[in-house]
């Protein structure tokens, strides 16, 4: 049990610092909010609406393909300290360990699930997308004259005209057409 | 009696190993075959099913009366006997044999189903229908011939699926009501006697070491407790009480019997019913001789009470079809009166009635389909005077009601005489219960025939067309049946009787039952000569008192 | 406990290097293989291939994994050589082994010919669910040569997490999103009670190696059982939720309904048959000799099975879910036999779910056929006149329907007598006559499903009034049919052949062993 104390100690001065340092800023700090300190800084410009929530699907993707490889990733380490001693069971066990990882790192690849460009011929997707729509003809880019009308338009309109970027980006691996008005009106 | 039969029963396997043609085997498997081969021919040639099916079906009744005359009168035990291993692990085998208990059922389900396939043609899908039906007479022969408890069981529950479908698919009105109901309560009745079939051959396995589901084995070992074997009886019994039916499980009857297209009632009522007596003959009896007898007060209780209950309801029924099938209760209840009574006579009347009950019924029903061909209705009183109008038809009915009233001179009278007299030393009270219910049945018959062919025809009935040769042929094999066991049963007796004295025997070794000694003595000699001999002499009197009988009811 | 102590003891010089008999574990390895073969070469090729290739792959691979199975068979029965483990006494080569080795490819091969078409008909071609069903089948297998406690618990998610991805399959139908969510939530939930379970009788025991467990058990009597006793409680649990013994059976009819048809012919055959192989292995096998601790538990579960799952399915209007609960029922036929405890129970109960696998196999396919596109026609009046469109079909799911209702000379009825016979032979009357009865209730809703193919609707009313699409039988659902057909027939008339199989598979009693 002796062995732990340091630890124990560790975590309890850890701990105690982080509780130390959020109470003292709360207590010592002077806080005078106002709306203009709460909004979110957009170069400036007063924001009509909130913030966009919804980033492309792609990103959580690419979040979890690198936990899952860089997990797997980790299992060499062990491996690669008794190396010796295992000898040639170890190779043929770690050897079947990374063919099935590459095999799925090549299926991930040849999906397409970590394409970023506009949307790329997946055969999943031949029957419910449209291969030939691209950024370039799936956003509309409106005119300055229409802008001003853009404006008076209700929000329904004004969302229904939104690019189509992230759709675009998103489709790419597999969210649908509806995938959201996520990105703002260019004004 | 049974080391004694045992060489017997070698002698006969023996003699059945010899490179012979397998006829029992046959009777189950050409109308299988039939059934398959119709499943191949093309549905647009129905004319192409028919012949099939009739020839098939025709095939094997020749091979059953074939049968009939190459079986030795004087061999109580099972006769032709063949038997295959089938699945060696649960020692359980294809084995066939007959002895004169089944010998009559089996001739009646190969006369009565090219009867049926000739006299009825189906009104749509004639190649399912025919494949349908072999594959029930397969059934049928089956649930006969099976000396393998495992086999005998496939083939009484097999038999359920063609009857669904022929009820379901060419019946009347109701008709997947009824089908329904005939299929549940025949399988919950089947499920308890599975169980009780597999405890039987587990707890055999138990006492004697081998696992077998040979029935003369199990039969001849009784190596069950007396509780045990009373429960396994038990599961039996509700499994033949249904297909019966015996009186408190009888209501899918009126149902599937009314429901079912004409062929269906006929085999229904003809054969299917008796695979419920025949079990409780066959199996009841063979296997649980002590639970029998300890069980025989309740059922016979409840077979009487069939008799009366059927025949009151059958009084008030307006649907003729109807009414012939609350008969086939009452018939019934005589055939478990007569087994359970445990005499020869009680028991070869049973027998009898049985293929009795097969014939004339089966004839009622045939001409209930002729009459229905003609005016589409079942119900009493829309039919009137059709006496005037078809007077071949009405004495084809007369004759064939009164085999089903149990007149003299008939067929349905030596096998009710019989369980009347057989019955008589160890049930009298029954017994004479049961005789109102003679009474009851000429009341309710002549009733319905009064109603139905006398008076003034009106105008739907006047045009009502006579009977067709093609009609007549199909009646005229029953009716002969109907007069020659009438007047001359003893070559169908003697051929009965010597099984039943075995059965009689084991019966009495394994329990506490004694026959009377005046049914003893009666056997050989008495029962089988006497009837014939006053039915003979009587003959001539018994058809004036039919048309006496007739002309009574019409005034 | 032995590994362990060897562990030790050579810690100081060589790590123990775990003999790997390649050959042992052939079956496993063509199934895997297969998998990754597939998603590798499917990745690699850019041009769509033809149809049906992925199918006709997986089948290529179940073919080997059975003949792999086939040889392994010889060396087991071969009474010089027997049955033997491998990989350090983790896996249990023997007849058991083999024949869930075989009953699971067979499975996945008839899954995947009837998967193809649809596959096709729902937009959803790939290689996906083919590869999925590979390694499920793995998994399944993995079960039944489990030899350890923690091996059971790795088949099993092995088998259970591709069994999700499988059961959300279908991309655009909110059912198969909701079936898949269900199933994951609950089937971790139960893995976690197994993981409880097989922690306490490790804490009571000593070991998770079932052969040392069963060792432990029969040389030493424990003072207080409470541990033990949870534990096989907790395992039940967890291995109760996979076979939807009830009550923990309420994922079962959402599931099924909601998961793309041939997933849930998948499920109810191959899936069921690897928890009952697990089952088997651990109470039959290690459990034995405190049979009387977990068989009145398993009476009750196999009661309750059997009543619910028949009741509830009589009341059921869409076909999937009917099934659903008549699976349940069969579950409980399948623990009838696990309940008797003898050999003859086990063999009972390896019939059973072969037979069973046939069955419903070939249900599903014609359930798959008749939900068309979208997969969403599965009420009962969908099945209206199907006898009059397609008479084929109609008398093939007859077959099937029949044969769950145990008509005889089908394979249904021969697996129902061959329980009950081990019940019987067990003295448990009471639960044969309740199995029984609840076969007859089942059999209305089967006949139910009959009637409205065949006998539903009049002539007069035709095919023009109903307005919908002929049913289609393409090729691959075809065969499968087929093959289910001629299995669930042959079964039902020579039930010899596979009785005799299944009586070699049973596997040796660990706890015998001295």
């Amino acid at each position: 049990m002796d062995d732990y104390l340091p630890l124990v100690v560790m975590f309890v001065l850890a701990v105690g610092f982080v509780l130390l340092s959020i109470a003292s800023s709360k207590l010592l700090a002077p806080s005078r909010p106002t709306s203009a300190k709460d909004a979110p800084y957009e170069s400036g410009i007063v924001p009509t609406r909130d913030n966009p929530e919804r980033f492309p699907v792609t990103f959580y993707l690419v979040a979890m393909i690198f936990i899952v490889f860089d997990i797997e990733i980790i299992f060499l380490y062990p491996w690669a300290v008794i190396y010796r001693e295992l000898g040639a069971f170890g190779l043929v066990e770690m050897l079947v360990f990374s063919v099935a990882v590459f095999v799925a790192f090549v299926y991930l690849i040849s999906n397409g699930a970590l394409d970023w460009g506009p949307l790329r011929r997946s055969r999943r997707l031949d029957g419910t997308l449209d291969g030939n729509r691209t950024s370039s003809s799936t956003i509309r880019r409106i005119p300055s004259r229409t802008q001003v009308e853009g404006e008076a338009a209700p929000p329904a309109a004004r969302e229904e005209g939104a690019s189509r970027e992230a759709v675009a980006a998103g489709a790419a691996v597999g969210s649908t057409s509806e995938a959201s008005t996520s990105t703002e009106v260019p004004v | 009696m049974g080391s004694l039969l045992a060489p017997a029963l070698l002698a006969t396997e023996a003699h059945a190993e010899s490179p012979e043609f397998p006829i029992l085997t046959a009777l189950i498997v050409i109308p299988a075959l039939g059934a398959l081969a119709l499943a191949l021919t093309p549905a647009s040639r129905p004319e192409l099913s028919r012949l099939v099916g009739v020839g098939m079906s025709l095939v094997t009744g020749a091979m059953s009366v074939y049968l009939m005359t190459q079986f030795v009168i004087d061999e109580p035990g099972f006769q032709e006997t063949s038997k295959h291993s089938w699945i060696e692990s649960f020692g359980i085998s294809w084995n066939l044999g007959v002895d004169g208990i089944s010998l009559f059922l089996v001739v009646l389900t190969g006369i009565l189903f090219p009867l049926a396939l000739i006299g009825v043609k189906p009104h749509h899908d004639t190649k399912s229908y025919m494949a349908w039906l072999l594959l029930l007479e397969a059934g049928c022969m089956g649930v006969f011939l099976a000396l393998d408890l495992f086999l005998f069981f496939v083939a009484f529950e097999i038999v359920l699926v063609p009857m669904y479908f022929l009820i379901g698919g060419w019946g009347y009105g109701e008709r997947v009501y009824a089908a329904l109901k005939f299929f549940l309560f025949t399988m919950l009745g089947s499920a308890f006697m599975l169980v009780s079939i597999i405890a039987l051959a587990f707890l055999h396995e138990r006492a004697t070491g081998v696992l077998t589901f040979d029935l003369v084995e199990i039969a001849e070992a009784q190596a069950l407790a007396e509780t045990t074997a009373r429960w396994l009886f038990l599961g039996f019994a509700v499994a033949f009480a249904v297909k019966c039916p015996i009186f408190p499980l009888h209501t899918w009857l009126p149902d599937a019997h009314t429901q079912a297209p004409t062929a269906g009632s006929v085999i229904l009522a003809g054969v299917m019913l008796k695979l419920g007596t025949y079990g409780f003959v066959r199996f009841g009896l063979y296997l649980f001789p002590e639970a029998a007898t300890w069980a025989a007060p309740v059922l016979v209780t409840l077979g009487v009470i069939g008799i009366i209950y059927g025949a009151i309801v059958a009084a008030v029924q307006r649907d003729l079809k109807r009414l012939v099938a609350y008969s086939s209760v009452a018939h019934l209840g005589f055939i478990v009166l007569g087994t359970f009574a445990f005499t020869s006579q009680g028991l070869q009347g049973g027998v009898l009635q049985m293929v009795n009950h097969g014939i004339s019924t089966g004839a009622l029903f045939l001409l209930l389909g002729m009459l229905y061909e003609r005016r589409h209705t079942y119900e009493i009183a829309s039919l009137r005077g059709l006496q005037r109008a078809a007077p071949v038809m009405a004495a084809v009915f007369t004759v064939v009601m009164m085999s089903s009233i149990g007149l003299p001179g008939l067929n349905g009278f030596v096998g009710e005489f019989l369980i009347l007299i057989g019955s008589f030393p160890t049930r009298r009270w029954w017994a004479v219960v049961a005789t109102f219910g003679v009474v009851l049945a000429a009341v309710y018959l002549l009733w319905a025939y009064q109603r139905v062919f006398h008076g003034d025809p009106d105008d739907e009935n006047a045009t009502f067309a006579d009977m067709t040769w093609r009609e007549g042929a199909v009646m005229a094999p029953l009716l002969a049946l109907i007069v020659f066991l009438g007047v001359f049963p003893r070559p169908v007796l003697e051929r009965i009787e010597p099984a039943v004295g075995r059965l009689i025997t084991h019966i009495e070794e394994r329990s506490d039952f004694t026959e009377p000694a005046v049914t003893r003595q009666g056997t050989g000699a008495v029962e089988v000569v006497g009837p014939a001999a006053v039915e003979e002499e009587g003959a001539e009197e018994a058809e004036e008192a039919g048309a006496e009988t007739g002309g009574e009811g019409e005034g | 406990m032995t590994s362990t102590a060897a562990v030790l003891a050579q810690q100081g010089d060589l790590l123990v290097k775990p003999e790997v008999e390649w050959v042992a574990i052939t079956p496993l390895l063509v199934l895997v293989g297969g998998s990754l073969l597939l998603l590798t070469l499917s990745a690699l090729t850019t041009r769509r291939p033809r149809r049906g290739t992925y199918a006709l792959f997986t089948v290529l691979t179940c073919a080997g994994a059975i003949i792999a199975s086939v040889a392994l068979w010889d060396r087991v029965q071969d009474p010089a050589r027997g049955e033997f483990t491998a990989l350090v006494g983790a896996l249990t080569i023997d007849g058991f082994t083999v024949f869930f080795s075989v009953l699971i490819a067979l499975s996945i091969a008839l899954a995947a010919l009837v998967a193809d078409d649809y596959l096709r008909r729902e937009d959803l071609e790939g290689p996906e669910l083919y590869a999925l069903m590979l390694l499920s089948g793995a998994g399944g297998i993995v079960m039944a040569m489990a030899n350890d406690l923690i091996v059971v618990f790795l088949g099993l998610e092995i088998l259970s997490i591709a069994l999700y991805v499988m059961a959300g399959m279908h991309l655009r139908r909110v059912e198969s999103q909701e079936s898949a969510i269900k199933y994951f939530v609950l089937g971790a939930f139960s893995s976690a009670f197994l993981l409880y379970g097989i922690a306490l009788v490790y804490g009571a025991t000593g070991s998770t190696n079932l052969s040392e467990i069963a060792a432990f058990l029969s040389q030493n009597v424990l003072e207080s059982e409470g541990l033990l006793l949870a534990g096989f409680a907790l395992l039940l649990v967890g291995l109760g939720f996979k076979v939807a013994a009830v009550p923990f059976h309420v994922w079962t009819p959402d599931v099924y309904q909601g998961a793309p048809s041939p997933v849930t012919a998948f499920m109810a055959s191959a899936s069921k048959a690897a928890a009952f192989a697990a089952l088997l292995r651990v109470f039959f096998s290690a459990f034995s000799n405190h049979a009387s601790d977990w068989r009145p538990i398993i009476w009750v579960l196999a009661v309750l099975t059997m009543v619910v799952g028949a009741v509830l399915a009589v009341v059921q209007r869409d076909v999937k879910r009917m099934l659903a609960y008549s699976s349940i029922n069969h579950a409980g036929f399948s623990l009838v036999a696990v309940h008797a405890n003898t050999e003859r129970g086990v063999a009972g109960a390896l019939f059973y779910l072969l037979a069973y696998a046939f069955m419903v196999l070939g249900s599903f396919a014609v359930v798959t056929l008749v939900g068309r596109r979208g997969d969403a026609a599965h009420d009962v009046d969908d099945y209206r006149g199907l006898a009059r469109e397609r008479p084929v079909l109609a008398l093939a799911f007859t077959v099937f329907l029949l044969s769950q209702a145990g008509v005889p000379l089908t394979a249904g009825f021969f697996a129902k007598f061959y329980v009950i016979g081990a019940a019987a032979e067990a003295e448990s009357y009471a639960l044969a006559v309740i199995a029984m009865v609840t076969a007859v209730i089942s059999a209305f809703l089967y006949l139910r499903i009959i009637v409205t193919m065949y006998f539903a609707g009049d002539e007069a009313e035709g095919d023009a009034a109903t307005g919908r699409h002929r049913v289609a039988i393409p090729f691959g659902a075809g065969v499968s049919l087929a093959a289910a057909v001629a299995f669930t027939l042959l079964i039902g008339i020579l039930p010899g052949l596979v009785a005799d199989f299944a009586r070699d598979a049973v596997p040796v009693l660990l706890s015998a062993a001295p």
